[in-house]
């Protein structure tokens, strides 16, 4: 008996001490210190590049035969884009979800809307608005008539998305027509049918005078939805990131450097690629099975705490979206301006950056970074805000 | 076995005895001894009972041997594990005379048990020396734990990180009341939940460009601004900006903390932002230092329930370096506050508020004479009661020391509004503090009604603070016997606005052309007017009745203040249609018939 209890005692005592050194008997991915000039080197050479500066080096990116750009074609696509008429109610545009200010340099949301008389229907405006993130800031999409999304699904930018290949969360569109047709049609966005988007449209002299110039043919949905696709490829932001990437080096902070060592080394890179960081691929989230289970938080901490995750996702399942085919597949989200698209993830069920990173490295790396690399890859995922560049289109085509 | 045993007790005796204060052990060190001394005590103890039963078993029932050393050593043996127990499972925090008692034994009946223990085991025999030697090998120095924190002391230039902002509601779990009085206050609602204080930074950052928010945010949120963020946030509910105007007792932060521990960033002014503040100037514009680098229990910062509790229990055996590390003598002095509570232009300079200054040049700033010497902390974070500062008796930790004078966490100043939206005891003690600070007087001399209004109970300047966003008028009537009104000023136009000719105590800005700024106070360049009333000042307000009118008539004065004007109310709504009008609140009423 004694001899059982003595031995139970050293076993039990050996498996604690394995349990409580596997952090040390597994140490962390050490990322390498670069220098500014290799950092940026491995950044161009994973694949990662700046937005293009000028309207050509765009046209060269993004340009398409079946609908070439012009000036005329994207001042058409910019009024559409804006226009609230061009819904059912006639209070929803384009620009209502996508939000950000019609003219780029306005710095004054705040004052005029505190100074209005009428009753604003969407609040985060009066401080969002300039942030030209191109979301609602809304947790899920309201429509028309303040339509929930079906799924509850939250707004996806529309800016940088000329460089992405896939669309919509589950990435089953592929081109940004085709999305524009199905916004307008979608009884929970623009809830127009393309007959009588196209009988309003032709009420205006603006928008006739405006199509003649621009189409051969009339105005159609077809060409309609032409028009907004090539403005929307016209929405780029650059920022302090891609002046790193061409050659300054004082455009990024040594955190941001630390944290986009940390992007590529970790490998968020593999899949927020390209330019755009993302839009690229269809990819499954969460990767990881153990982590739908099992949340081991904080991993090997002295008191390690079990916590049971009792949904598909590593957050709230609200809205029930389970990606296309219903398999946990995701279009890779584009990062670019992400630091200000909070809410995070399909739902909008994660409101910090951090925590998203945190849920991200968890549960698609199966790593656990330290509270100082998140802060760090934030600080670089800072880097990607920027404003909305107004290309001089006037003088091509 | 029994060799063993006696290196165990030395053990624990010597790692007992260099937590001891006067040892001054180096707090790395400390720290991790506390956990050591805790858990190989328990350990040993296993080991030890089966011992002590063996030996009294072995000697005085079978060897016949009656030792009164032996017996006294048991006894005190118990006595030691009892107040051992009682320290870890319980604490000595200071209120409870058994916390006090069970330290002092634990800590001195050690002594004596160890004198005891030599006489009763090394009497006989002389391995003693050996015994002693050994136990000097072991040296608390090399421990693996001590050396990595360290190394982030030296560290002290780093960045900080959302972890290292403990949230206040880790605090609650032993200063609840504390806790209570500050999460409904105005120190409390500083940022996100403060839609004033929402419009005004977002205004800032359109109007100036955005990096003139920190500006802001140095003053009304440190741990954003410190972790490197750009501007404040608030929280969400679905589709809406989540209400936490009504919302008692910082529930959210308490689910927040019970969910997400440390990680996500406790925004705003939170315990440690003021109690780690370790150097403040009178300057102004957030003239203070924050050093988060603190002495820290072991599985502090454990994100387990189970090293929550743990440190919980070590803080509270031993609580001194606790109390240490998050009081400072600083907190009593006036410069302390004023490095929020006095406020400039960050490019030009131009004095906004001026609070400090205003105290400094007051009679309540005599350090001289200390029983007329008044500091913030005196009229700010004390007690009121029926209009009178009435020193609160009672605990700041539950279960701790009981205090003639509890410092109240309500931070009572003017604003009354914000804070009684979420609890009536906090309004309650503002408005107290307001009404304690005048006093009126009338007369009337042929026609003329003249007014005296008396700053009585304030240190400063009435009002003061961002006095141009806070009204104090009066409001005046004069009626006949019919109850006729024959004269009044001061009345709400429908609009909810003061009528114009009222008697206001305030001051406004104009900006350089000498137009009101309006909601841009930072674009003073001119002062317009100033009405406000110094420390001790009498004012006196005349105004003129009619020429013929008749006696007699009777007079009401009364002294109003509302928070926010509703031009600046009417502004913020627009933005954050939940948020209620200020009332306004009747500080002073004087009536008086004249014959």
């Amino acid at each position: 008996m004694k001899r059982l209890l003595f031995y139970t005692l050293i076993l039990a005592l050996t498996v604690v001490s394995i349990i409580l050194s596997i952090a040390y008997l597994t140490p962390p991915k050490v990322i390498p210190k670069y220098s500014d000039d290799k950092l940026r080197e491995l950044a161009l050479s994973k694949g990662l590049k700046p937005t293009p500066n000028s309207y050509e080096k765009l046209l060269e990116l993004v340009d398409d035969t079946s609908n070439p750009m012009n000036a005329s074609k994207i001042a058409l696509g910019r009024e559409l884009f804006f226009d609230t008429n061009l819904s059912k109610n006639a209070k929803t545009s384009c620009s209502t979800c996508h939000s950000f200010d019609k003219e780029l340099k306005n710095r004054g949301a705040m004052s005029k809307m505190i100074s209005s008389r009428e009753e604003q229907t969407n609040n985060c405006v009066a401080c969002h608005l300039r942030d030209q993130s191109g979301v609602d800031r809304f947790t899920f999409s309201e429509g028309d008539n303040h339509e929930p999304h079906p799924y509850l699904l939250n707004t996806q930018t529309v800016l940088n998305s000329a460089f992405a290949k896939h669309f919509t969360w589950s990435g089953e569109v592929s081109t940004l027509r085709e999305q524009s047709k199905n916004s307008f049609l979608a009884y929970h966005k623009m809830n127009i049918s393309a007959q009588e988007l196209e009988q309003r449209v032709m009420k205006s002299e603006k928008y006739r005078k405006m199509f003649s110039d621009t189409f051969q043919d009339a105005i159609t949905f077809e060409n309609i939805n032409r028009a907004i696709e090539v403005y929307l490829k016209t929405l780029v932001t650059r920022g302090a990131y891609d002046r790193f990437l061409e050659g300054d080096n004082s455009a990024m902070s040594s955190d941001a450097k630390r944290g986009l060592a940390n992007f590529i080394g970790f490998g968020c890179k593999g899949c927020h690629s390209d330019i755009s960081l993302g839009g690229q691929s269809i990819q499954r989230f969460p990767l990881r099975d153990f982590a739908q289970v099992y949340d081991l938080k904080p991993n090997f901490e002295l008191f390690p705490e079990f916590r049971r995750f009792e949904s598909e996702f590593p957050f709230e399942n609200s809205g029930g979206f389970l990606g296309k085919n219903k398999e946990h597949l995701f279009r890779v989200p584009i990062l670019r301006n992400v630091t200000k698209t909070s809410p995070y993830f399909h739902n909008g069920a994660v409101p910090k950056i951090r925590e998203a990173v945190n849920v991200m490295a968890k549960h698609q790396l199966g790593r656990h970074l330290t509270l100082e690399q998140i802060d760090e890859i934030v600080a670089f995922l800072r880097t990607l805000e920027g404003d909305i560049v107004e290309y001089d289109v006037s003088e091509s085509r | 076995m029994r060799t063993v045993i006696k290196i165990l007790v030395f053990v624990m005796f010597i790692s007992g005895v260099l937590q001891w204060k006067v040892i001054e052990m180096a707090w790395e060190d400390f720290r991790v001894i506390q956990v050591l001394h805790i858990l190989s005590s328990i350990a040993i103890l296993s080991l030890l009972v089966p011992f002590i039963y063996r030996h009294i078993r072995r000697y005085y029932f079978i060897k016949k041997v009656n030792s009164a050393n032996g017996w006294a050593l048991l006894a005190l043996f118990v006595l030691l594990i009892m107040s051992g127990f009682y320290l870890f499972l319980i604490g000595n925090r200071g209120g409870d005379i058994v916390g006090i008692l069970s330290f002092n034994i634990h800590l001195y009946g050690s002594f004596l048990l160890i004198v005891l223990f030599i006489s009763h085991a090394f009497f006989t025999e002389k391995k003693l020396i050996v015994s002693v030697g050994l136990l000097f090998l072991i040296n608390p120095q090399t421990s693996h734990s001590a050396q990595m924190l360290s190394n982030i002391e030296v560290n002290s230039t780093r960045s900080y990180h959302s972890e290292d902002w403990t949230s206040s509601a880790k605090c609650k779990s032993c200063h609840s009341e504390i806790f209570r009085q500050w999460s409904n206050s105005n120190h409390k609602h500083m940022v996100g939940s403060n839609p004033y204080y929402m419009v005004m930074e977002t205004l800032a950052g359109e109007a100036e460009g955005d990096g003139f928010r920190k500006w802001c945010m140095g003053c009304h949120n440190p741990s954003a601004l410190l972790n490197g963020h750009e501007k404040t946030t608030h929280d969400m509910e679905g589709n809406f900006l989540r209400d936490e105007l009504f919302e008692k007792d910082a529930e959210k932060l308490s689910k927040d903390f019970k969910e997400q521990d440390n990680f996500r960033l406790e925004e705003g002014v939170s315990c440690v932002t003021c109690h780690r503040i370790t150097d403040a100037s009178s300057k102004g514009n957030a003239s203070y230092t924050v050093t988060l680098e603190r002495k820290k229990y072991a599985f502090e910062d454990s994100m387990a329930p189970l090293g929550h509790w743990f440190s919980e229990k070590l803080i509270n055996s031993n609580p001194e370096a606790h109390k240490k590390s998050y009081m400072d003598p600083l907190y009593k002095e006036s410069r302390y506050c004023a490095s929020c509570h006095d406020e400039s232009h960050p490019i030009n300079g131009i004095a906004i508020v001026s609070t400090f200054k205003e105290w400094e040049k007051s009679e309540y700033n005599n350090p001289k004479d200390k029983s007329k010497h008044k500091s913030c902390i005196d009229c700010h974070m004390t007690n009121l009661k029926d209009a009178k500062l009435s020193p609160l008796r009672g605990t700041s930790t539950d279960g701790g020391v009981i205090k003639e004078d509890v410092k109240v966490h309500y931070f009572s100043g003017s604003n009354h509004f914000l804070a009684g939206l979420k609890d009536k005891k906090n309004e309650e003690q503002t408005i107290e503090l307001l009404k304690s600070s005048a006093k009126l007087d009338v007369e009337v001399k042929d026609n003329i009604l003249s007014v005296g209004v008396t700053n009585v109970g304030a240190g400063h300047h009435l009002p003061t603070g961002v006095a141009d966003f806070r009204e104090l008028w009066l409001d005046v009537e004069v009626k006949d016997r019919d109850g006729k009104v024959l004269f009044s000023s001061g009345k709400l136009k429908e609009d909810g606005n003061i009528e114009d000719g009222s008697r206001l105590f305030q001051k406004v800005f104009g900006d350089e052309n000498g137009k009101p700024v309006g909601l841009l106070f930072w674009r003073y360049k001119t002062l317009l007017s100033d009405t406000r009333i110094a420390a001790k000042e009498r004012r006196v307000e005349k105004f003129e009745l009619a020429e013929d009118i008749k006696h007699p008539f009777s007079v009401s004065v009364k002294l109003n203040f509302r928070i926010y004007p509703q031009w600046t109310t009417d502004a913020v709504k627009k933005v954050f249609p939940t948020l209620p009008n200020p009332p306004v609140v009747e500080l002073l009423e004087i009536k008086k018939e004249f014959e």
